[in-house]
C-alpha cells in the first residue's frame, strides 16, 4: 500500500478595521491534514483538522478504500522539491504598528472615507509527501491590506477599495498610488465621447473564470466546451499566450497540484500566440480522453484528486500602456460585480466603480455605466494587450486591455 | 468550565461538525468522503478592542483565552459597557436532531438515494453530468463571561445535479439542487429532478440571444430570493452604518423605500439553510420585518451594532465557522406572499423577461443577477427561451419599481455556494418568495 500525506498550516495575525481604526486583532493557527492510500488500483482518503496522529488518519483512509474509488494511475516519485518563497520581516506586532501607520495617514489625509475590513499578515506551508519518495513543500509569508472604502457622503454600502498583497510593502509606493487613487475620487469626471472604450480590468476574473470553464478538459473532450474540437486553430489574437501557472512567487499558492505534479518551469501554455493548444487535465481526465496531462488536479486536502479549474495566469504581452493609447483617454475598472458570460461567450458587466486613465495616472472618477463585448472580441480584434500592473496593488499583478461597447 | 479573566467580557464559540460528501461524475463515484471535526473561536472584548482567536486543539481553549486576556486591558467598568450590557443571557440545550440525524444514517443509504436520481438524467443534449449528495450536522456551545451557556444543533442536507448540455453550438451548464433538514426531506424528488431536467434540455436547444434593453421583469420565487437579498438585503445589515451619519440618514427608519405592495422579513427562526436558534454570540434567533408596507421598519443586528445604534437585537451575528469572529449576516430573507394569482400578472405584461433560475447575483450600488434559464413574455403568455447576460437595477430605485407580488409563494434551500461578505464567504442562508413582477430593469 502506498500512502500520502498532505499538510496545511496557516498562521494569520489580522488587525480588524471599522471606520478607519482596529477594532480586534484576530490570531489563527490553523492546521488541516489529509491522507490517501493506494492499493490495487484503488484510492482512500481521510482528513482531519488539528493534529491527529497520522496512524489515525492512516487507518481511516485505509477504511475508505472499501468505497471502491478506482484510481489506476501511476503515483509521483523520488523528488524533492523544497520552495520558501517568503521575504516577508513582519512580526505579529509589527502588522499593527503598520496597520496604525496606514490607518492614521488615511484619517489625516484622505477623511472624506471611511476605511473597514483588514490588515493582515498571513504564514503559510503546504507539505505534501509520499512513501515512494516525492517530497514538496511550499513555505510563504505575505501582507494583505484589504480595505474597503466607502465616501461620507455616500449612501452606497462601498465606494471602492484599497488593496496590496505581496511579500514586502514599500511604503513610498503604496503611498504614492494610494493617494493618486484617493485623490481621482474628488474629481468628477465624463465618461468619454463614443461606443467603444479602451477598458482595462485589474486581472480579470469574469474572463478567467469562464476561460477556465471552458479550457477544463473534461468539457472540451464531452462537447460541452465552447472549445470543443477547436485545438490547433487560431482562435485569439496572436499576442495571446495563456495557460496553468504555478509559480508561487506570481500565484501565492504552491508550486504542486494536488496529485503532487510539479510543471517544468511551473507552467503549461494552453494557448500560445492565439492558438489554442491543449486544455488542462489531471491524471484521470488524461487517461479516460486521451489528452495530454497537464497537472492541474484540484481538490481538498483531504480529498481525492479531480478536475474543476486551475491557476490560469495571461503572459504578460504588451509593455507600454500610452504606447498603445496613443492619447486616447481609458477606463480603468475598479469595481465590477455580477458580470457573467452567456455560454455562447456574450459578456456583459456594470461598472460600479472606474476612472478615467491616460494610460499612465488617474484622472478623475467616472460615472456608473455598462460594458459589453463576446470572448472572440475581447480576445481577438478588441483585445488591447496584458501589461505588468504598474499601480501598486499587488505583487506581480497584471493589468489587461480591450475595447469594449459601452451602454451609458 | 472556562476560568474568565477579570474585568474583560470573554466568550467561547465550539463547533463541532460532521459532514458527508459524495460525489459522482456520470455514474461512478469519483469521492466518498466523511468529516468530524471540532473548533473553536475566542473572543475577548475591554471596551475599547476586541482580540480573537481561532484553534483546533480544544484543549488549549483556556490557554487562547489567557493569552487573548494579557494582550487586552482590563476595564473595571466593562459591565456597564454598551456592548456588554447589550448581550442576551441564555442557558439551554436544544438539541433537536439527536433522533433523526444525518450521522445516524448510514452511507450506502445516501449513496443509493444519489444513485435513484441519476438515472432519471435524459441522455438528449446531456453530455456529462457531475452530482454530488452533502450533509452537515454541526453542534454549537457559547459560553460567556456574562453567564451564556447554550448548547445548540442545526443540520442540512442535500443533492445537487450538475448538467453540461449541449446542442449543436449551443452549450449549457446548469445545476439542479434540492435541500432540506432531515434526509427524509430529500426523499422522493423524481417530479421535481424530472421537471428540471426537462426545461434545462429544452432551453438549450432553443434560447436565443436576448436583444439587450429595458425590460418589465417577472422573477421565480428563486430569483425573487436573489433580488431580495443583493437589492436590500445587504442595506439592511447594519454594520454598514455604524458611524455613518449619511447612511443613517440614507436609510432612517419609517423612510418610503418600496412599494406599499413590498414586505421584507428577515428570520432566523425559518427551519433551512438560515436556521439559526441562536447567533454565534449567543442571541436568540428573531423574525424582523425589516421593510413593511414599502416603509423601512428595521434592520439586521450584531450585538456590537445594535448597541451602537441604540436598537433591539435581532440574532443576526454569524461566522461562517469557528475560524471566524461573528459579523451581522441575513438568516432567511424574503419578500412576504402578494394577493395575486400568477397567472393574472403574467396576463398584463405586453412584451417582458421571465426569470426562472439564476447562476449567481451581486449587490453594489448597481445590483446583478446572472439568469441561467430565462424567457421571453409576449402579448401575457410565457413564450422563448433566452440567453441572458445579466439583468442589472439601480439598488436605490428598484424596490420602487415592484408592482405585483403573487400569491404562489415559496421558500428554498439549496447545497453548493451561499452568501459571501468580505472574507466570509460562503455563509448559508435561506431567501425565497413569491413571483414578483419589476417595471424596468436593465437586461443584456
Amino acid at each position: 500500500m502506498k500512502t500520502e500525506f498532505i499538510t496545511l498550516t496557516n498562521k494569520e495575525t489580522a488587525a480588524k478595521i471599522v471606520n478607519s481604526k482596529i477594532d480586534a486583532v484576530r490570531v489563527k493557527d490553523i492546521t488541516k491534514k489529509g491522507v490517501r492510500v493506494y492499493n490495487n488500483g484503488k484510492i482512500g482518503v481521510s482528513g482531519a483538522i488539528g493534529n491527529i496522529p497520522n496512524e489515525t488518519l492512516v487507518q481511516h483512509a485505509t477504511e475508505n478504500l472499501e468505497a471502491d474509488i478506482e484510481y489506476p494511475y501511476e503515483i509521483e516519485s523520488n523528488f524533492i522539491d523544497h520552495r520558501n518563497v517568503s521575504s516577508l520581516k513582519m512580526s505579529s506586532e509589527s502588522l499593527l504598528e503598520t496597520a496604525e501607520e496606514v490607518l492614521l495617514e488615511l484619517r489625516n489625509t484622505h477623511d472624506t472615507f471611511w476605511f473597514s475590513e483588514k490588515i493582515a499578515v498571513n504564514e503559510v506551508t503546504y507539505t505534501y509527501q509520499n512513501s515512494e519518495g516525492l517530497d514538496l513543500i511550499y513555505e510563504d509569508s505575505w501582507i494583505e491590506l484589504g480595505l474597503i472604502l466607502k465616501e461620507k457622503k455616500s449612501a452606497n454600502l462601498f465606494d471602492g477599495f484599497i488593496q496590496y498583497i505581496g511579500r514586502t510593502f514599500d511604503k513610498k509606493r503604496f503611498w504614492d498610488f494610494n493617494h493618486a487613487y484617493l485623490t481621482a475620487y474628488s474629481n468628477q469626471v465624463a465618461l468619454p465621447e463614443g461606443d467603444k472604450l479602451p477598458v482595462f480590468m485589474l486581472e480579470a476574473p469574469e474572463l478567467l473564470g469562464f476561460m477556465n470553464n471552458s479550457l477544463n478538459g473534461e468539457r472540451y473532450a464531452t462537447g460541452s466546451s465552447i472549445f470543443t474540437g477547436k485545438i490547433g486553430e487560431n482562435l485569439f489574437n496572436e499576442k495571446i499566450v495563456l495557460g496553468q501557472n504555478f509559480n508561487p512567487s506570481k500565484t501565492f499558492a504552491p508550486h504542486f497540484d494536488s496529485e503532487g505534479v510539479v510543471l517544468k518551469n511551473d507552467t503549461c501554455h494552453l494557448i500560445e500566440n492565439g492558438k489554442l493548444v491543449r486544455v488542462f487535465t489531471d491524471k484521470k481526465t488524461a487517461n479516460q480522453y486521451k489528452l495530454p496531462h497537464t497537472g492541474a488536479a484540484s481538490g481538498a486536502y483531504d480529498g481525492i484528486p479531480t478536475l474543476t479549474g486551475t491557476r490560469l495566469r495571461f503572459e504578460t504581452d504588451s509593455t507600454s500602456i500610452p504606447a498603445v493609447l496613443k492619447g486616447k483617454p481609458a477606463v480603468l475598472v475598479v469595481a465590477s460585480a455580477g458580470g457573467d458570460f452567456t455560454p455562447e461567450g456574450s459578456f456583459a458587466a456594470p461598472i460600479q466603480v472606474s476612472f478615467l486613465f491616460d494610460g499612465e495616472k488617474i484622472i478623475g472618477k467616472l460615472p456608473e455605466f455598462s460594458i459589453r463585448s463576446h470572448l472572440y472580441k475581447m480576445l481577438g480584434e478588441d483585445y488591447i494587450g496584458t501589461f505588468d500592473n504598474p499601480f501598486y496593488i499587488a505583487e506581480n499583478s497584471q493589468l489587461h486591455g480591450f475595447y469594449m461597447t459601452i451602454s451609458r | 468550565m472556562y476560568i474568565f479573566p477579570k474585568h474583560l467580557y470573554t466568550d467561547v464559540r465550539i463547533e463541532e461538525t460532521f459532514e458527508t460528501k459524495l460525489s459522482y461524475k456520470k455514474e461512478v463515484l469519483q469521492e466518498q468522503k466523511v468529516r468530524n471535526n471540532k473548533g473553536a473561536f475566542i473572543r475577548v472584548f475591554d471596551g475599547v478592542r476586541w482580540f480573537y482567536a481561532s484553534t483546533t486543539e480544544l484543549d488549549t481553549i483556556q490557554a487562547q483565552i489567557d493569552r487573548l486576556a494579557s494582550m487586552a486591558t482590563p476595564n473595571k467598568a466593562i459591565d456597564s459597557n454598551a456592548i456588554v450590557k447589550q448581550f442576551e443571557v441564555h442557558k439551554d440545550q436544544l438539541l433537536q436532531y439527536t433522533n433523526q440525524s444525518v450521522s445516524d444514517i448510514d452511507i450506502t443509504v445516501k449513496k443509493n438515494l444519489l444513485e435513484s436520481y441519476l438515472t432519471l438524467i435524459p441522455s438528449e443534449t446531456v453530455v456529462h453530468h457531475s452530482s454530488y449528495y452533502v450533509d452537515n450536522k454541526t453542534i454549537k456551545s457559547i459560553f460567556s463571561s456574562k453567564g451564556t451557556a447554550v448548547t445548540f444543533d442545526k443540520q442540512t442536507c442535500g443533492i445537487r445535479i450538475n448538467l453540461e448540455l449541449a446542442h449543436g453550438d449551443n452549450k449549457d451548464q446548469t445545476s439542479v439542487s434540492k435541500a432540506g433538514i432531515f434526509f427524509d426531506d430529500i426523499l422522493n424528488l423524481n417530479d421535481f429532478f424530472n421537471s428540471e431536467f426537462k426545461k434545462d434540455i429544452e432551453f438549450v436547444k432553443n434560447a436565443i440571444p436576448v436583444e439587450p434593453g429595458q425590460y418589465t421583469v417577472l422573477l421565480s420565487p428563486l430569483a425573487t430570493g436573489v433580488f431580495t437579498h443583493e437589492s436590500f438585503g445587504h442595506k439592511s445589515e447594519s454594520d454598514f452604518m455604524v458611524g455613518d451619519e449619511t447612511m443613517k440618514a440614507e436609510w432612517a427608519i419609517g423612510k418610503n423605500v418600496g412599494t406599499k405592495i413590498l414586505t421584507i422579513i428577515d428570520d432566523g427562526q425559518v427551519r433551512g439553510n438560515g436556521y439559526v436558534p441562536y447567533d454565534d454570540e449567543g442571541t436568540k434567533g428573531k423574525k424582523t420585518y425589516i421593510i413593511t408596507e414599502g416603509k423601512l421598519t428595521g434592520r439586521l443586528h450584531s450585538t456590537g451594532t445594535s448597541a451602537s445604534l441604540e436598537e433591539d437585537l435581532t440574532g443576526n451575528a454569524r461566522a461562517m465557522n469557528f475560524e471566524f469572529e461573528p459579523i451581522v449576516r441575513m438568516t432567511t430573507t424574503y419578500i412576504e406572499k402578494g394577493k395575486r394569482p400568477l397567472a393574472d400578472i403574467i396576463s398584463e405584461i405586453d412584451k417582458g423577461i421571465f426569470v426562472d433560475n439564476i447562476n449567481h447575483g451581486s449587490g453594489m450600488s448597481t445590483f446583478t443577477i446572472a439568469p441561467s434559464r430565462a424567457y421571453m413574455i409576449e402579448n401575457g403568455k410565457i413564450t422563448k427561451p433566452v440567453r441572458i447576460s445579466v439583468i442589472t437595477g439601480n439598488v436605490f430605485e428598484t424596490l420602487g419599481e415592484v408592482d405585483a407580488l403573487s400569491e404562489e409563494f415559496e421558500l428554498l434551500s439549496f447545497v453548493g455556494g451561499g452568501c459571501g461578505k468580505m472574507e466570509q464567504w460562503p455563509l448559508p442562508v435561506g431567501f425565497g418568495g413569491p413571483y414578483t413582477r419589476v417595471r424596468k430593469l436593465t437586461v443584456q
